[in-house]
C-alpha cells in the first residue's frame, strides 16, 4: 500500500532513474555518450547542491564552483602528497570544501542578497590567485595530473573506462541527490524556505537565521567539494582553468534553466545544458555566445524555468482561451 | 628616493581612483535606482574599450576627441538598447529581480564571448589620450594621468548637479527611493530605467577610454575592473557620489602600494579582503544612503 503510494508519487523520478540505470546497457558502452552522461550527472548534483543554497535558502552564494575546485584540489593533493587512498580522498574533498564554506559563511551571516553573492564570488576570483601563487604544490596554471585513481579489481575509475565509471558516478550522484531531496523535505529545508519567503516571520517563530545559513553553506559546499573530487578523479586532472567565468556561468545557467527551488529541475537543466554545450562544440568560440543568447531568451520567455513548463503552458493556454472567450462575448454583445 | 617613489605611487593611485570612481558610479547608479545588480557591467567596459580601440588605433584612426564623443554616444545607446531588449521584457512577471540577475550574467557571457569570437584573445594596444609629460618639481606626471583626473572629477560634479538640479535626475532619485511611490506621482519608470542603464553604460565607456591605454584591451578585461568597481561601490555606500569618490581614491591608493610592494597579482585579493572586512563591520558602506 505504502510502496505503491511512494511509487505513484515519485513516478517521474523513479522512471528517470531506471532510464539512467539501463541506458549504458542500451548504448553498449558507447564511450563518448557515456562520458557526456557522466558529466551531466556530475553537474546535475553540483547544480542541485547550489539550488539548495540559492533556490531554497535564498542565500546567493556564488562560491560553489570555488568549493568544487577546492574539493578537486584537496582530492588530488591528499592522494599525491599524503598517500591517502583515492576512495578516501573524495569525501575528504567534500570535508575541505565544507570547512572553507563555513569559514566563508561567517562574514556572510549579516549580509543579504547581492552582497553575499559578491563576497562569495570574490572568493572564487581570489582562489585562482592562490592556486597560481602556491605553485610548488599546485603546479600553477598547468594543474595537477597523474595521481592515483580508484581501482576495483581490474576496473579503474577514469574517463577511459566509461562503463564502470558511469556506474560509480551514477551511484554517488543518486546517493547525493537523495540526500539533497531528504534535506529539502526535512525541517532544515522547511526552515530554509521559511527564511526565504518571510524572514521576519520565520525569525519570530524561533528559527535561527545564522545557524541555518551556516548549515546551508556547509551542506552545499560539502556536496560541491565531493563532486569536485570525484570529477578530478574521473578526468585525472585539475587546474585553475575550472575557475573560468564561463564554467561558473554554465552551472548557474543549468540551475536557472531547470528552475530555482524546484528540486529535480537543476538536474534536468544540467542535462539540457551539458548536451547542448556538447552539441555546440564544433562552433568553438561562438558556442558561449549562443548559450548566452539561449539563456536570455529562456529567462525572458519562461522565467520560472523548465520545471514550471507545464504551469507556464497551462496559464498561457488559459490566457488564450480567455481572450477567445472575451472576443466571442464581445461579438455576441455587439450583435445584440 | 623612497619619497619620490611614494609620490609616484600616490599619483598612480589618484588617477586609478578617478577611473574606478567613474566605473563604480555607473554600477551604483544602476543598482541604486533600478535595484538590478548589473553583472554585465564588466562587459560594458570591455565593449566600450573595443569601440574606442576600433575608432582609434584599430581601424579608423580618428582624432581622440572624436573617439571619446563617438564611444560615449555608442555606449549610451548600447545601454539604452540593453535595457529595452533584455531588462524591460522581464518586468512582465513577478520576481523579475531574480531573473534579472541571471539575464545580466547571461549577457555577460554573451558579450564577453562575442568579443572573444570577433577580436580574438590577442590583447589590443590603445594610444594615450594625450602624449607627453609634465615635469613638476622633479616629478614627472604623464598628461594622460592629468586628463584622466580632470575627466573623472568633471563627471562626478556633473552627476551631482544632474541628480540635484535637473528634473530627470531628481526623478531618478525618486525612483531610487521608492518605485511604487514614484509610479504613483507619475514618474515614467520604464523610461527612467532605460536612461539609467544608458548613462551607466556611457560611464563605463568613459572609464574604458581612460583605463584601456594602460592595461590593454582583451575580452575579459571588464571583469577585473568590474570587481574593483563593485568593492568601491560597497565601500563608499550605494547611492552616495561623494562616498564612491572617496572610496575609489582610498582603494586605488591601496592597490597602487600593494601592487608595488607585493606584486600585481595581489591587487584583486586585497580588494576582496577590504570588501569582506567592510561588509562585516559596516555593510552600508562609508556614506550609504539608498
Amino acid at each position: 500500500m505504502v510502496v505503491s503510494k511512494i511509487l505513484r508519487k515519485n513516478a517521474f523520478m523513479l522512471g528517470a532513474l531506471l532510464v539512467l540505470a539501463l541506458l549504458p546497457i542500451a548504448l553498449r558502452g558507447n564511450a563518448h555518450v557515456l562520458n557526456i552522461l557522466s558529466a551531466c550527472l556530475i553537474w546535475g548534483v553540483v547544480a542541485s547542491a547550489w539550488d539548495l543554497s540559492i533556490g531554497y535558502a535564498s542565500v546567493w552564494s556564488f562560491g560553489h564552483i570555488a568549493f568544487f575546485v577546492i574539493g578537486g584540489y584537496t582530492g588530488a593533493m591528499t592522494v599525491m602528497y599524503l598517500g591517502i587512498p583515492p576512495e578516501a580522498a573524495i569525501p575528504l574533498g567534500g570535508v575541505a570544501a565544507a570547512v572553507i564554506g563555513i569559514l566563508i559563511a561567517l562574514p556572510c551571516l549579516r549580509l543579504h542578497g547581492i552582497y553575499i553573492a559578491m563576497v562569495t564570488f570574490g572568493v572564487h576570483l581570489v582562489l585562482s590567485t592562490f592556486i597560481l601563487r602556491w605553485r610548488d604544490y599546485t603546479f600553477g596554471a598547468t594543474g595537477l595530473s597523474g595521481f592515483e585513481r580508484i581501482q576495483l579489481g581490474q576496473y579503474v575509475f577514469s574517463s577511459s573506462v566509461p562503463f564502470f565509471s558511469y556506474y560509480v558516478i551514477f551511484g554517488v550522484s543518486v546517493l547525493l541527490l537523495f540526500i539533497i531531496y531528504r534535506v529539502i523535505n526535512s525541517t532544515i529545508g522547511l526552515a530554509f524556505v521559511g527564511l526565504r519567503d518571510s524572514e521576519p516571520f520565520a525569525k519570530s517563530l524561533g528559527i535561527n537565521e545564522y545557524k541555518y545559513k551556516l548549515i546551508v553553506f556547509g551542506i552545499s559546499a560539502f556536496i560541491a567539494g565531493l563532486m569536485g573530487a570525484l570529477y578530478t578523479s574521473f578526468y585525472g586532472t585539475v587546474s585553475p582553468f575550472m575557475l573560468e567565468v564561463s564554467t561558473f556561468l554554465m552551472v548557474l545557467i543549468m540551475l536557472m534553466l531547470g528552475g530555482l527551488g524546484r528540486f529535480p529541475g537543476a538536474v534536468i537543466g544540467a542535462f539540457v545544458i551539458t548536451v547542448l554545450s556538447e552539441a555546440l562544440r564544433p562552433l568553438v568560440l561562438w558556442r558561449f555566445v549562443i548559450l548566452g543568447a539561449i539563456v536570455i531568451t529562456v529567462m525572458i520567455a519562461m522565467p520560472q524555468g523548465l520545471m514550471a513548463l507545464p504551469q507556464t503552458i497551462k496559464s498561457f493556454a488559459r490566457r488564450v482561451t480567455q481572450r477567445k472567450q472575451i472576443k466571442k462575448d464581445s461579438i455576441k454583445t455587439s450583435s445584440i | 628616493m623612497a619619497a619620490e617613489q611614494a609620490v609616484n605611487l600616490v599619483i598612480v593611485g589618484i588617477t586609478l581612483g578617478a577611473v574606478y570612481a567613474v566605473m563604480a558610479l555607473g554600477l551604483s547608479f544602476i543598482y541604486g535606482i533600478t535595484k538590478i545588480f548589473n553583472y554585465a557591467h564588466g562587459a560594458f567596459f570591455t565593449w566600450g574599450a573595443y569601440f574606442a580601440w576600433m575608432l582609434s588605433s584599430g581601424y579608423l584612426h580618428l582624432p581622440y576627441p572624436a573617439v571619446v564623443v563617438i564611444t560615449v554616444v555608442i555606449m549610451f545607446f548600447f545601454g539604452f538598447g540593453y535595457e529595452k531588449a533584455f531588462m524591460y521584457p522581464l518586468r512582465r512577471f513577478a520576481g523579475w529581480d531574480i531573473t534579472a540577475i541571471i539575464v545580466t550574467l547571461g549577457s555577460a557571457l554573451l558579450f564577453d564571448n562575442l568579443a572573444l569570437a570577433l577580436f580574438g584573445t590577442r590583447a589590443k594596444r590603445m594610444p594615450y589620450l594625450v602624449e607627453g609629460n609634465f615635469v613638476v618639481g622633479g616629478f614627472t606626471i604623464t598628461r594622460h594621468e592629468v586628463v584622466t583626473l580632470i575627466i573623472g572629477l568633471a563627471i562626478m560634479v556633473l552627476l551631482i548637479l544632474f541628480l540635484g538640479k535637473v528634473r530627470q535626475g531628481m526623478a531618478m532619485k525618486g525612483v531610487a527611493q521608492d518605485q511604487t511611490g514614484a509610479r504613483i506621482v507619475g514618474i515614467p519608470i520604464n523610461k527612467i530605467f532605460s536612461y539609467t542603464f544608458a548613462i551607466a553604460a556611457a560611464l563605463a565607456g568613459v572609464s574604458a577610454i581612460l583605463l584601456a591605454p594602460k592595461i590593454l584591451v582583451y575580452p575579459t578585461v571588464g571583469w577585473v575592473v568590474f570587481i574593483k568597481a563593485f568593492v568601491v561601490m560597497v565601500f563608499g555606500g550605494v547611492g552616495s557620489i561623494k562616498g564612491t569618490a572617496i572610496a575609489a581614491f582610498i582603494l586605488a591608493m591601496v592597490e597602487a602600494f600593494v601592487t608595488f610592494y607585493l606584486g600585481g597579482i595581489w591587487g584583486t585579493p586585497i580588494f576582496i579582503l577590504v570588501l569582506i572586512i567592510m561588509l562585516t563591520i559596516r555593510p552600508k558602506g562609508l556614506f550609504g544612503t539608498w
